[in-house]
């Protein structure tokens, strides 16, 4: 047994003098194969059991057991510190982060689209359906049904594209109210963004092509204070908490009483200056309850509902909330542009 | 249009302060576009011309002695040849202050000058105008009156728009009536001939209405006039207002229209044929010589102001040359008519002709002006030495304007909040509406409200409401939030765009939006390499030839913008819109969405692969994925656009939702294009709505990848190969085509798919053994239907 002792004593000090001359898990490795490989030493001495005496048997076996595990445990933790000493080194590595390889893909939204969402956004929160519409309408809704028949005089502010002589671009998304309106009574509440054509020369500050964004309430108790809340928290949310609106009397066919609705000026915040030409206001579209030859075009009753609508200019809105003066920026999707806003 | 302020303030007394003018006229519904100042005036007075001789010194000088009310008189010297005893004229005394100088003592030529006698110029008018030298000033005017004050010289000129509802509002007294309720003050009426009575008598000329679109006609004769330039005062009005003085009649007319709004003409007595003035439609061809020199051929849709013997005028529009006041007319028959807009408009537009007399009668004005037009007409012709025969009225007669039942209740049902009834009978009572409190009502007060004659705006209890909003204003609207109402409508569609849109610009594609008319040459550069297109969708009234037809492809335009921008390579981009194609019933409208993707292709890229067409596919199986859910399938296929050889349909499930191709070279040579290009183009409406089967759990156990080389006919699709994998055994999972090769190791006509299989079994862990078996019931499948072997 003595014997054994010192074998072990001796094969545990050359175990020790492998370990720390182990620099890597490879030589760590070659550590295991030499002593507890195959034909390791101490597996060598394992088989040597067989030659002692029964008696001492066990007990040589338990010895050489724990030597065993105690190696596979002094392996184990050199392992784990080779490890640890790797990932402290490589803590110490360093890249040039501001080098920036390939560019990053930019995909983007346009900002009259991006306009439109926060529109949509704000009142799809207060329980309004978003709806779509054809730009090819019937003169019959883009005209008849709200409230202007042939020879009135507003027809002529639309001035219009026609494909045949009952069909045209339409010139504004109004008969969208039309159409929802028919497809389901009241209660109603709805939203309708769109493109609008109107036969207008192109300059900085008008397109023959635009879009517009068309809200619509009908029910019984709906009135102009509601139109003024709702508006008012859409201005908000485009224009930030402190915006105001007011409203001013206009003349729109469809719409009795109408207003304008002027928001106070992003530029200055109401004080006066160059883009709201002094006035501190600017006007963003038109509004007000809905006429009642409207209400009856499409089988509601305007003894038992009232409601509003009112329509405003998304490239309009656009312009004023990032200052663009040039109203074809929109259509020429020029990429500095569409980057900066988007 | 334009206002003088001083002309105002002959009907109502308004506050001293412009800007809050200008912001009431706003919140009247009146918006002011422009301020015009007018330029500082001071220290000009009227004086008399009190003698008047040659400067001893100076040929071309005289000197003036001028009363301008002060106890001494003021000698000028003045180099004006118009000048005159007894002239009344304006006077600029030392110190004066003009819109180009300031007037100090000096010597002409040895005399002294203690000022300077104005022309218009010099008092800020347009020069052309008025007479050349100087102004003349009226008669009656008391020598040392302050020009600039008394004339109006002083104050802004107003820029007003007017909205199209309000013929009424386009006058003087329209605006002054709108503001004189919202100040709460009064308002004067002009001075007016009392209207006289009786038939025509013989002296008279007769009227005849033969058309229903003149509806109302009021002839009246003034004798005794004689042609001169009108008053100062009122020629100075006319300039302010924008309107160039001609001669004391015109003048009169342009002066009456201006203030009340009814639109006049004034005829030669002597010069109507059989003193017989005819209302009726224009004979085809019949010619008539408008006062502004045109000869006109006209056809039955114009109508006319004729005499016995031709026509005179084209009603409404303008007068003829034939009637017109010339310098010798001593009489006139003034004629205040009113005629049906639409028809005015129709002839206006149809003629290119448009007036001041135009902008009105086309808005079908109240027939009740043409009384008052007249009679403001007839005193002031009186005024200028004429004699008014009683006027005579044909047509219909004026009528009671309607009573429209009004309540409080009405009031707080539209605008939200109530507005007490003696608000509401002195808003509306200032603007000239009489209110009949009527009886019962229930807590509730209702009128009956008498719309004033000159109101045919006005018909139903709503207008009223917009007639009080205007007055007490809607800044008392407060804002609410209104209940949510339960909804029927949907916002699927819009929601569907948004997710596209967000989808491809995370993809990093650049969302455009971009013109939808587009001129006949884009067509033409589709058809004319061979290229289908769509039947075109034409506008019939374009306003120009490049706006001609509407878009049938949403690549135009987006290969249009990646040709201007060639240095930006990669190029993603997309557009969201409608394109058009004709139909016999009515043009078809579609909701697409096109991507492009544009780069340099790969230098070592060989013909049977595109680069620009695997990227454009996967992101538009990464679109479609994204919005429905479904791994979209690709099948050969053929778009026009695209090309015929490397486009693909693409399938959500079985359903075809659009097309991925590169695109047709014989487009990109029209755009210059030469890099690698690729579009899918996706129906919106077509995309299956988001359907999300019921879970599965992945298996528990082990799955086992084995890759195949496979050696088959060229023409054999990727996607063929993985559905006969996939059919070939219940134990396959996935397949994947990873890699296509094509060269001269395999032969000419061949080409190598690596097929990535991935096994495994529901139940229990697959073996080595039966992955083999598996894989070899895969290869035989592969040989009996691709003709496939193993390659290696």
């Amino acid at each position: 047994m003595a014997d054994l002792d010192t074998t072990l004593r001796e094969l545990a000090q050359r175990f020790e003098a492998a370990i720390a001359a182990a620099r890597d898990e490879h030589a760590l490795d070659e550590v295991r194969i030499r002593f507890l490989g195959r034909t390791g030493e101490l597996t060598v001495v394992r088989r040597g059991i067989g030659a002692l005496p029964p008696a001492e048997r066990p007990t040589a076996g338990k010895v050489i057991n724990v030597a065993a595990d105690a190696m596979e445990a002094r392996l184990a933790a050199a392992r784990a510190s080779l490890e640890r000493a790797s990932i402290d080194a490589s803590l110490s590595d360093s890249i040039d982060v501001t080098f920036s390889g390939p560019p990053a893909r930019r995909g983007m939204l346009h900002p009259v689209r991006a306009v439109m969402a926060d529109v949509a956004h704000y009142f799809s929160q207060h329980g309004f359906a978003i709806v779509l519409g054809p730009e090819i309408e019937t003169d019959a809704n883009n005209f008849d049904a709200l409230n202007i028949p042939p020879d009135h005089p507003a027809r002529e502010g639309f001035d219009s594209f026609y494909l045949r002589p009952d069909l045209l671009l339409r010139t504004h998304t109004s008969p969208m109210q039309v159409r929802a309106m028919r497809a389901s009574g009241p209660p109603i509440a709805v939203i309708v963004p769109g493109k609008a054509y109107r036969r207008d020369a192109v300059d900085a500050r008008h397109l023959y092509q635009f879009h517009q964004v068309e809200g619509l309430m009908v029910g019984p108790g709906i009135h102009f204070g509601h139109l003024k809340g709702l508006l008012t928290g859409m201005m908000r949310e485009l224009f930030g908490p402190a915006q105001d609106i007011r409203f001013r009397p206009s003349f729109f066919p469809f719409t009795e009483p109408s207003a304008e609705v002027d928001v106070s000026c992003p530029g200055c915040g109401g004080a006066g200056c160059r883009t709201c030409s002094g006035s501190g206001w600017i006007e963003i579209g038109g509004s007000g309850m809905v006429h009642p030859n409207v209400l009856r075009s499409v089988g509601y009753d305007p003894d038992g509902v009232t409601g509003w609508a009112f329509g405003c200019g998304l490239e309009r809105i656009a312009m004023k909330k990032y200052d663009v003066n040039d109203i074809r920026e929109f259509v020429e999707n020029k990429p500095a542009f569409l980057e900066q806003l988007a | 249009m334009r206002v003088p302020l001083a002309w105002l303030r002959d009907y109502v007394d308004l506050p001293a302060d412009v800007d809050s003018l200008v912001a009431r006229l706003a919140t009247l519904g009146f918006p002011v576009e422009t301020v015009e100042t007018r330029p500082l005036i001071s220290g000009v007075v009227a004086g008399t011309i009190v003698g008047l001789e040659k400067h001893p010194n100076a040929d071309r000088l005289q000197i003036c002695t001028l009363d301008v009310g002060d106890p001494q008189p003021l000698t000028i010297a003045t180099a004006a040849t118009n000048v005159a005893r007894d002239q009344i004229v304006p006077v600029a005394r030392v110190g004066a202050q003009l819109p180009q100088l300031k007037i100090e003592p000096r010597k002409m030529r040895g005399v002294d000058s203690q000022g300077m006698l104005c022309s218009a110029e010099e008092l800020g008018l347009p020069a052309e105008w008025f007479e050349d030298g100087i102004m003349q000033l009226d008669a009656a005017t008391p020598n040392g009156t302050d020009v600039g004050d008394a004339f109006g010289l002083l104050l802004p000129v107003l820029d007003v728009e007017i909205t199209a509802n309000r013929a009424d509002a386009l006058s003087m007294l329209g605006i002054a009536r709108e503001l004189a309720a919202a100040f709460g003050v009064a308002l004067r009426l002009p001075p007016t001939k009392a209207a006289g009575t009786g038939g025509p008598g013989q002296s008279d000329v007769r009227v005849s209405l033969e058309s229903i679109d003149v509806r109302r006609y009021i002839a009246q004769r003034v004798s005794g006039l004689s042609v001169r330039r009108a008053p100062a005062a009122l020629r100075i009005r006319l300039a302010l207002a924008g309107q160039r003085p001609i001669s004391n009649l015109v003048d009169v007319s342009n002066f009456v229209m201006l203030e009340v709004g009814q639109p006049l003409h004034f005829f030669d007595f002597e010069k109507i044929g059989g003193k017989h003035i005819i209302v009726r439609d224009a004979r085809s061809h019949e010619r008539l010589t408008t006062l502004d020199g045109t000869e006109r051929e006209l056809d039955p849709t114009a109508l006319l102001i004729a005499d016995e013997e031709q026509a005179t005028g084209l009603a409404g529009l303008m007068g003829g040359l034939i009637s017109e006041v010339s310098e010798s007319t001593r009489e006139i028959v003034i004629e205040s008519a009113n005629f049906a807009g639409p028809r005015i408009r129709r002839m206006s537009v149809k003629l290119g002709l448009r007036s001041e007399a135009s902008t009105r009668n086309e808005k079908n004005l109240p027939p009740a002006l043409t009384d008052l037009g007249a009679a403001r007409a007839a005193y002031l012709l009186e005024r200028e030495g004429g004699l008014a025969a009683p006027a005579h009225a044909y047509g219909k007669p004026i009528e009671t304007p309607p009573e429209i039942e009004l309540g409080a209740s009405d009031v707080q049902r539209l605008l939200g909040f109530a507005v007490a009834p003696p608000e509401i009978e002195r808003a509306l009572g200032g603007l000239g509406f009489t209110l009949r409190l009527l009886p019962g009502g229930d807590g509730d007060a209702r009128y009956a409200v008498r719309v004033p004659p000159w109101r045919s705006d006005v018909s139903i209890a709503a207008d009223l409401v917009e007639e009080l909003a205007r007055i007490i204003g809607y800044d008392r609207v407060r804002a609410e939030l209104p209940p949510t109402p339960p909804q029927t409508l949907n916002s699927t569609a819009f929601e569907r765009e948004m997710a596209i849109a967000h989808a491809l610009a995370g993809l990093g594609y650049a969302e455009c939006m971009t013109l939808a008319l587009q001129p006949q040459s884009v067509a033409e550069s589709w058809r004319s390499p061979g290229i289908d297109v769509p039947a075109p969708v034409e506008i019939r009234n374009p306003l120009s030839e490049d706006q001609r037809y509407m878009r049938f492809s949403l690549l135009p335009a987006l290969l249009e913008q990646a040709a201007r921008e060639r240095a930006l390579r990669p190029l993603r981009t997309f557009e969201i819109g409608h394109v058009f194609a004709d139909a016999p019933d009515a043009p078809i409208e579609t909701n697409l969405v096109t991507l492009l993707y544009l780069a340099k292709p790969p230098a070592d890229q060989p013909a049977w692969r595109d680069a620009a067409f695997i990227e454009a596919g996967s992101d538009a199986r990464a679109l479609v994925r994204a919005i429905t859910g479904i791994d979209a399938r690709l099948e050969r296929a053929t778009k026009a656009g695209l090309h015929p050889g490397k486009t693909a349909r693409i399938l959500a499930g079985d359903v075809a939702v659009g097309f991925v191709g590169t695109l047709d070279p014989r487009l990109l040579r029209a755009h210059e294009i030469n890099d690698g290009a690729a579009a899918a183009i996706i129906e919106i409406d077509a995309l299956p709505p988001r359907a999300v089967r019921p879970y599965v759990p992945a298996s528990k156990y082990p799955a086992i990848e084995r890759d195949l080389a496979i050696i088959l006919d060229p023409a054999v699709a990727a996607a063929d190969v993985s559905a006969t994998v996939r059919a070939a055994s219940v134990l396959v999972r996935n397949v994947v085509v990873f890699d296509e090769y094509r060269g001269p190791q395999i032969g000419a006509d061949k080409k190598s798919l690596a097929v990535r299989i991935t096994l495994g079994r529901p139940d229990a862990t697959l073996t080595d053994a039966d992955a083999d078996a598996v894989t070899a019931q895969i290869v035989e499948a592969l040989r009996a239907a691709h003709g496939a072997r193993l390659r290696g």
